[in-house]
C-alpha cells in the first residue's frame, strides 16, 4: 500500500559522511515511531528522509541536534 | 492533506528521462531534475527516497511499458513467421514513438543499474519469448541456433534500420525514410537467414 504523502519528512542535513551516517542509525533505527529513513548522501544538501506516522519536524530536528548534527526542513 | 499529483509526476519522470539522455547517470541529480520539472527538491524527496531510486522506478516503468508494448498481439505459439513480423511491428512502433524513452533504457542497461531494472521488468516478457524461441525450433520454423546468434540476427537489422531512422540520415549524409518498402525487403532477409 501506498504510503500517505502526510508521513513523509524531508530535511537538509550536515550529515556528510559514512561516520555522521553510522551516529544517527541507532537514533533513528531504535526509534519506534521512525517507519522508514534513509539518507542523500550524494545530495549536496545531505538530505534526509524520514516515514512515520508520528513524529513532528520539529521533534525530528531536535533528535538530530542532540547528536550535534544541523537539521531544517527542505524547502 | 497533500495529494499525489499524478501530472505533476509525469512532468518529473520525463524531464528525468530527458536530462538522463543528455547527461549521462553522473550528470543528472535531483536538484536539476527539481528546477526543470518546476517541483521543489522537497517534492522530489517526497516521491522518491534518493537519486537511485528514481533512476530504478523510472527504468522500470519503461521496461514495463517496452515490454507490454512488445506483447501486443503476440502469442508464444503464432507460427513463427508471424510472430516475428509482429515483434519486428510492435518495437518498431515503440522505438518510433519513444525515442527518448529507448534510449534511457539502452543507457540504464549499460549501467550499473542493469540486474535490477531487468529483474524486476523483464521476467514474464523473457518467458515468452523464450516459448517462442523454443516452440519455432521444435516446429522446425526456425534454425537450430544459439538464443544470441537467433536476436542478433532478428533484430539487429531491426534497430540498425531503427537508428538509420532517428538520425534521419544514410550513409551518404544524405536523408532516410524507413519506409514500409525497406522493412519488408530486410525483414524477408532474416527470415531467410534464419529459417530452414
Amino acid at each position: 500500500m501506498e504510503k500517505s504523502l502526510e508521513n513523509i519528512l524531508v530535511f537538509v542535513t550536515n550529515i556528510k559522511t559514512e561516520t555522521d551516517k553510522q551516529k544517527i542509525m541507532s537514533p533513528l533505527d531504535k526509534n519506534p515511531a521512525v517507519l522508514e529513513w534513509n539518507i542523500d548522501q550524494e545530495d549536496i544538501d545531505c538530505v534526509l528522509r524520514i516515514v512515520s506516522e508520528t513524529l513532528s519536524e520539529e521533534q525530528i530536528i531536535t533528535l538530530l541536534n542532540l547528536h550535534d548534527f544541523e537539521c531544517k526542513p527542505l524547502q | 492533506m497533500r495529494t499525489r499529483d499524478t501530472n505533476k509526476e509525469e512532468i518529473v519522470k520525463q524531464k528525468a528521462i530527458e536530462i538522463l539522455v543528455k547527461l549521462g547517470i553522473e550528470g543528472f541529480g535531483m536538484n536539476r531534475l527539481a528546477k526543470e520539472s518546476g517541483v521543489s527538491v522537497a517534492t522530489l524527496y517526497i516521491y522518491y527516497t534518493d537519486k537511485d531510486d528514481l533512476i530504478k522506478k523510472i527504468g522500470i516503468e519503461i521496461g514495463h511499458s517496452f515490454f507490454s508494448e512488445m506483447g501486443k498481439d503476440f502469442s508464444p505459439t503464432m507460427p513463427f513467421k508471424e510472430g516475428l513480423r509482429k515483434q519486428w511491428e510492435n518495437r518498431a512502433r515503440f522505438a518510433l514513438k519513444y525515442p527518448l524513452h529507448v534510449a534511457c533504457w539502452e543507457l540504464l542497461s549499460h549501467s550499473s543499474y542493469r540486474d535490477y531494472i531487468l529483474e524486476e521488468s523483464l521476467s514474464d516478457f523473457k518467458i515468452i519469448m523464450n516459448s517462442f524461441f523454443k516452440n519455432a525450433i521444435a516446429k522446425k520454423e526456425l534454425l537450430p541456433v544459439s538464443v544470441e546468434v537467433f536476436w542478433s540476427i532478428a533484430y539487429g537489422p531491426l534497430y540498425s534500420l531503427l537508428r538509420f531512422e532517428n538520425e534521419g540520415k544514410n550513409f551518404g549524409g544524405g536523408p532516410f525514410k524507413l519506409t514500409q518498402t525497406i522493412a519488408d525487403e530486410t525483414f524477408e532477409l532474416v527470415l531467410k537467414a534464419l529459417t530452414p
